[in-house]
Formats: C-alpha cells, sequence, structure tokens
C-alpha cells in the first residue's frame, strides 16, 4: 500500500493506548485497528481531524507516503 | 428570488417491510408462487418417474394426435417416449422458474437483513439471467423440435430476452453497489 499509517509510534510517544485514543476520537475500536492495520480504504476528514487534535500531531506523522502498489488494488 | 416550494403530497415513502409495504406484498407474492411451483414441479416430477416404469393403460392408451396441418397432416400414436418428453420437458420448464424463484427468495432475505448489496446476490442475478436464457432457449428449441406445437414468433422471444438484459444489467449495478458497500465499510 502506498499510503503507511503510523499510528503506532505517535501512540507510544503519546503513550496512550488504541482503546483511549478510539474513545478520545469517537470512532470504534475495530474502526480505529483496520486504520492501524493499513486495511482502511479512507479516512474522514472529521476522523483525521479528532486525531491530529487527541495527538496533538499534523495528519503528516499520521500518514506517509511510498512508493508502491496504489491503495486498494487487492 | 426563492423558488415555490411544493406543497407536501401526504404520501410517504414504503418502508422495507411492515404491513401494506410493496416489500411484504412481494414477499407474500415470492413465498406464494414457490409454493405453487414447488407442488407442480413435484408432480410433474412423480409423473415422470411413473411414465417411466408404470405400463401405459388406461386413456392414454392407444390414443393419438394430429401432427402437422394441411395435406401434411398425419395421425400419431402416444407413445412413451413421447409423454417422457412431454412430461420432462415441463417440469424443467417449471423446475427453471423455480430456481429463479429460490434465488429471487435468497435475494430478498438479503434485503429484509438490511443487506442486499453483496457478492453474493451478483452471483444469483447472474444465475437468474442464465436460466432465463437456458429456459427461453429450451421452449424456443422445443418448439422448433415438435411439429405439434407453433414455431415461436420473434415478437415473442424478444421479451424474455429483453427480461434476461435487465437482470444482467442489474447484476452489474449490484456489483457496484457491493464494491461501494465494502469501500463504506473500511472507511474510518
Amino acid at each position: 500500500m502506498a499510503i503507511r499509517i503510523q499510528l503506532d509510534r505517535i501512540l507510544v510517544e503519546r503513550r496512550m493506548s488504541l482503546t483511549e485514543l478510539a474513545d478520545r476520537v469517537g470512532v470504534t475500536l475495530a474502526n480505529l485497528s483496520i486504520l492501524k492495520t493499513g486495511k482502511a480504504r479512507a479516512v474522514r476528514f472529521s476522523t483525521l481531524d479528532a486525531m491530529c487534535r487527541e495527538l496533538d500531531c499534523q495528519p503528516g506523522d499520521i500518514l506517509v507516503w511510498e512508493p508502491g502498489p496504489q491503495a486498494g488494488e487487492d | 428570488m426563492a423558488l415555490p416550494t411544493l406543497p407536501p403530497l401526504g404520501l410517504r415513502a414504503p418502508r422495507t417491510l411492515g404491513p401494506g409495504s410493496v416489500s411484504s406484498l412481494l414477499k407474500i407474492a415470492l413465498d406464494v408462487a414457490y409454493l405453487i411451483l414447488l407442488l407442480i414441479t413435484g408432480v410433474l416430477v412423480l409423473a415422470f418417474v411413473a411414465a417411466i416404469f408404470l405400463p401405459l393403460t388406461g386413456p392414454l392408451a392407444g390414443q393419438t394426435y394430429i401432427e402437422g396441418s394441411g395435406d401434411a397432416a398425419r395421425e400419431v400414436p402416444v407413445t412413451r417416449t413421447l409423454i417422457l418428453f412431454g412430461l420432462g420437458a415441463t417440469a424443467a420448464y417449471f423446475g427453471g422458474f423455480l430456481m429463479i424463484l429460490r434465488d429471487l427468495r435468497a435475494i430478498f432475505r438479503t434485503l429484509i437483513q438490511g443487506d442486499p448489496f453483496q457478492p453474493g446476490n451478483v452471483r444469483r442475478l447472474r444465475q437468474i439471467g442464465l436460466t432465463l436464457t437456458v429456459v427461453t432457449l429450451g421452449v424456443a428449441t422445443v418448439q422448433m423440435l415438435v411439429p405439434a406445437i407453433p414455431n415461436a414468433r420473434l415478437s415473442e422471444l424478444l421479451t424474455p430476452l429483453f427480461a434476461v438484459m435487465v437482470v444482467f444489467v442489474l447484476a452489474e449495478v449490484f456489483k457496484e453497489g457491493a464494491r461501494l458497500r465494502s469501500d463504506a465499510e473500511l472507511t474510518v
């Protein structure tokens, strides 16, 4: 996948669990897991907004582009 | 300038299920048609099996029918082969519709569960289209093979072929629907 999610690193830096982030952002743990494991096809701006707010970071800290096959080609 | 707003029509959109809704009427129609076809096909298959083993007696024994018309008309005796062919072809005809109804009921179940856009329904719709094609072509072939039955006119073939096209287009629409649904499911 060309877009990689690096939630793990930021969560460790902020000493926050995935469950806590899910609670704060207002999405289910299952959905956040889909995002973390790179299975997500799209992210809503509202989710990204809430994640950046709660993690005090920029979208670029969460999403990283890498050369590779396009997302969603499965 | 603001456009004038239309007064409310006082109509409500039909609910998926519930008393008086389009869906519940359809469900009843599907269930009734399925039961009737199941009965007819069952009786025909039983008659087919009976015709293989039982001796040709009773009102059918020694009967004849007129084949062809005009100068070419001739009297042909009713044979066991003829009866088996007739029963088999009719059973296959109703069996085809039974298969279609089984698929339609399965599609309807997914609708009631609130999840009709799934790959399984794409497969079912394609199967319905294929069954309709086979039944239509089968009927046309029988009409050509058996001189006692008048051949199908082009207009009689066009209607079912149009239905086949509609079903295949719907299958493609459902395929896209299934893709959109899986996209929505994986949107965080």
